[in-house]
This record gives structure tokens, C-alpha cells and sequence, in this order.
């Protein structure tokens, strides 16, 4: 991985470890062994439907950050939520198509913690099932369809 | 919410890599000074176009190619804006102040300080690099932006920050800008966010416009495209009878390139 991607992730980490954000908790130790994958865990907010639980997300970086977006989605014990497959794939304009260098990993969790902190009923997409199946395991490889940021 | 799910999507993102591959291996990010006249090679059987470049050559001598990667116009504008400060010091002076002050603007505008310190770190290192003294020869500094320009980390750091800019500009002047966003947005942020930001996302009017007035700066832009008249069309922004810009872009569809007189 060439220098600017890797200086950019260090100062990112340096961040979010000095000045933590409510609710999102960067695993530290799998980050030191290698800079370009990242766990975070999510807690729910208080007052949602997620309250109470957990999430996990993987992030993966190419040596074009922040040029690139990151590859993000959710691992291990996958939320309910109609913006989420139940493959861990996230649809969220953000991560593709919409994302911009000035966007970091702390932007990026904040707005997956908003949207779980909007639904109103934990339900998955409605095509979830043919998506899971013929999907690409990377979820930047779908040409995703933003019906709805608001949800 | 939805996708198409089949595996088309992975076929034409991997057909997408592979002519951006091409692109980067074909193109500099921004090439040597070359004769205008190279145009001709491109409209070889083209009767139309070869009358526009006619035209061209009579105002302009010698051009560079932009690498076409959607970034075109702001790594154009930012390139050889700074081309013309480093032989205008009072004006590069004036220019650096612009720069030393957007910061705490953007800031102010609710961009995240964090990541616009990096990009604002690095459009600065570049202004420190090429600014003109009185002990240094001109053009060691103009081959020094050329190179910095052509190094990758550098040039998109700059677009970045170019980017960052022209939408504080738009968001700054919602209520005016507003007036001409066309399209499916939702909002001028919504529009911001979807085609000013990201990079790899062309620049139109509207953006040329905000760029210019939030540096200050003056462009003229030569519009070549398939109309039926034998001249090409000039256009100047910002678009005032006593202005005269300096610097001057050619425009093909959907393309910027510099042009030199």
C-alpha cells in the first residue's frame, strides 16, 4: 500500500481513538496488525429498535483511499433493517456512488448508526432473497439503485 | 431500494477498471505543452470539427491535454491558474490569502475539520513549493507544478480541495445558486453532495461559475462542439464586459484541456 492511503488511515485511527464517538468502538488490536482491515462494533441507540443490541462492521481499504470508497458491511450477527441484506451487503449511496474523500470511517458508521436509529420496523429488503443469491461477495460490485436515502 | 442483481454488474465494473486502466496508461494527468495543430489528428475525417480547429489555431498556439478521468476541469483550472500566478507575484499573494482563508470557511459551512485539514495541508504545501522569489528562476518553479501536478497523491489532493471549494461557494450562496440546479435533487446540498464532492464527477456552468468566485479568478472557456457555425464559441467567467481572463480551457464534450495563445 503506497504512503498518502496509510498516513490518511493512521491519522483516522489517531481520531477516533482520542476523541471516541458515542455508541462506535474501533477493535484496536486487529487494526494494528493490519492498517487496511477495520472492525467496528455499533451499538444501537438508546430509544430505537436496535437498542441493546450489537453489530459488527468490516471495513477494507484499497491503497486509493480515500479516492476510493471503503468496502464496508456488517459481520457476524447481521441487523434486521429493509437497507440491509442479510448477507451483510448495506445499500447506502455513501458507500458507492456518493462517497467523497472528505468523507471518513467515523462519517461513514455515523450515518449506518442513523440509519438503524430511523427504522421503524426491522424488516429485510424485499428482494433480499434473489440478492443474496446472485450477488458478487463484494458489495461495491453491485450497481445499487438509491430509492430512498431517508429511510 | 433495489439492484440489478444479476452479474452483469460485476462484467461492467470490471469492463469500467479496464478502460480507466487504459485511460491512466494512455494519458499524463496533464501532458507537455503541445502544438494546437494535434487537434487535426483527432478530426482527421472530420470536416466540421477540422474548421473549428481552424479557427482555434488563428487565436490559440499550443495546448494540454487534460487525463479525461471526470476531474479534468478542476486539475485544468487549478494548473494552470497557478501556471499564471508564478509569473504574477502580487496576484500569487492575493491567491494565497484566498486559499489561507477557505479553510476556516468550510469549517464553518459544517465540513468535517478533520479530513479538510489534510486536503487544505496539502494545497498549501503546493503553494509553499511554487511560490515565486526573487532568487529563484521561473521556470524551475513551472517545472516543479508540472511535476507535482503530475504526481498523483499531489493532483487529486488538489482536485479534492478544488471540489470542497466550489461546493462551500454553492452552499455558501444557496438561495442565487439554487436558481440554476437542474435535475433530480433534492436539495443544492443534496446536489453538493452528489455532483460537486465526489470525485470523477464533470463540472458544468454552474460549477465553473462558483469556483471562480470564491478564488477570485478568472477563466475563459472555449466551447468546440458540433454546432453548425465555422467559430468556435468563447465564454468568460465570471461573465463581465471588463473582464479579460488570463488562462483559457478548451471544452469538447464532456473534456477540458488548457489552451496557451
Amino acid at each position: 500500500m503506497s504512503c498518502p492511503a496509510e498516513r490518511r488511515l493512521r491519522k483516522e485511527l489517531l481520531e477516533l481513538l482520542t476523541n471516541p464517538m458515542p455508541g462506535i468502538y474501533i477493535d484496536e488490536e486487529k487494526v494494528a496488525k493490519n492498517i487496511n482491515e477495520w472492525i467496528v462494533t455499533i451499538e444501537g441507540a438508546e430509544k430505537t429498535i436496535y437498542e441493546g443490541e450489537t453489530f459488527q462492521l468490516q471495513f477494507s481499504f484499497n491503497e486509493k483511499y480515500p479516492f476510493d470508497s471503503p468496502t464496508v458491511l456488517f459481520i457476524g450477527k447481521i441487523p434486521v433493517h429493509s437497507h440491509i441484506y442479510s448477507n451483510g451487503h448495506i445499500c447506502l449511496s455513501i458507500l458507492t456512488d456518493d462517497w467523497t474523500p472528505a468523507l471518513s470511517v467515523g462519517a461513514v458508521c455515523l450515518s449506518i448508526r442513523s440509519m438503524l436509529s430511523s427504522a421503524t420496523k426491522k424488516e429485510r429488503p424485499p428482494d433480499d432473497m434473489i440478492y443474496t443469491r446472485t450477488c458478487s461477495k463484494n458489495p461495491k460490485k453491485t450497481k445499487w439503485f438509491f430509492h430512498d436515502d431517508t429511510v | 431500494m433495489e439492484q440489478n442483481s444479476d452479474n452483469h454488474d460485476e462484467l461492467t465494473i470490471k469492463q469500467q477498471k479496464e478502460i480507466e486502466k487504459e485511460i491512466n496508461e494512455q494519458f499524463a494527468l496533464i501532458s507537455e505543452k503541445i502544438p494546437i495543430e494535434i487537434l487535426n489528428d483527432e478530426y482527421a475525417d472530420d470536416p466540421v470539427y477540422r474548421q473549428k480547429v481552424q479557427d482555434i489555431s488563428s487565436k490559440y498556439r499550443y495546448m494540454r491535454k487534460i487525463r479525461p478521468d471526470g476531474n479534468c476541469f478542476y486539475r485544468a483550472f487549478g494548473f494552470t491558474t497557478l501556471e499564471y500566478l508564478i509569473k504574477n507575484k502580487e496576484e500569487f499573494k492575493k491567491f494565497r490569502q484566498v486559499i489561507e482563508q477557505s479553510k476556516a470557511k468550510l469549517i464553518e459551512l459544517n465540513f468535517p475539520q478533520f479530513t479538510i485539514d489534510d486536503f487544505y495541508d496539502t494545497i498549501m504545501e503546493v503553494i509553499n513549493k511554487v511560490e515565486p522569489s526573487d532568487t529563484q528562476d521561473v521556470n524551475k518553479v513551472l517545472d516543479e507544478l508540472y511535476k507535482l501536478f503530475n504526481e498523483q497523491a499531489y493532483s487529486d489532493y488538489i482536485v479534492v480541495y478544488l471540489r470542497l471549494i466550489t461546493s462551500g461557494k454553492l452552499q455558501e450562496e444557496a438561495e442565487f445558486y439554487s436558481n440554476f440546479i437542474e435535475g433530480n435533487y433534492t436539495s443544492l446540498l443534496d446536489f453538493c453532495k452528489k455532483e460537486v464532492e465526489p470525485m470523477y464527477k464533470e463540472s458544468d456552468h454552474i460549477h465553473i461559475i462558483a469556483i471562480c468566485a470564491a478564488l477570485g479568478c478568472a477563466v475563459r472557456v472555449v466551447y468546440m462542439d458540433r454546432g453548425s457555425q465555422s467559430e468556435v464559441i468563447a465564454h468568460d467567467f465570471p461573465d463581465c464586459p471588463d473582464n479579460n481572463p488570463s488562462v483559457s480551457l478548451l471544452y469538447r464534450p464532456n473534456h477540458y484541456d488548457v489552451l496557451y495563445q
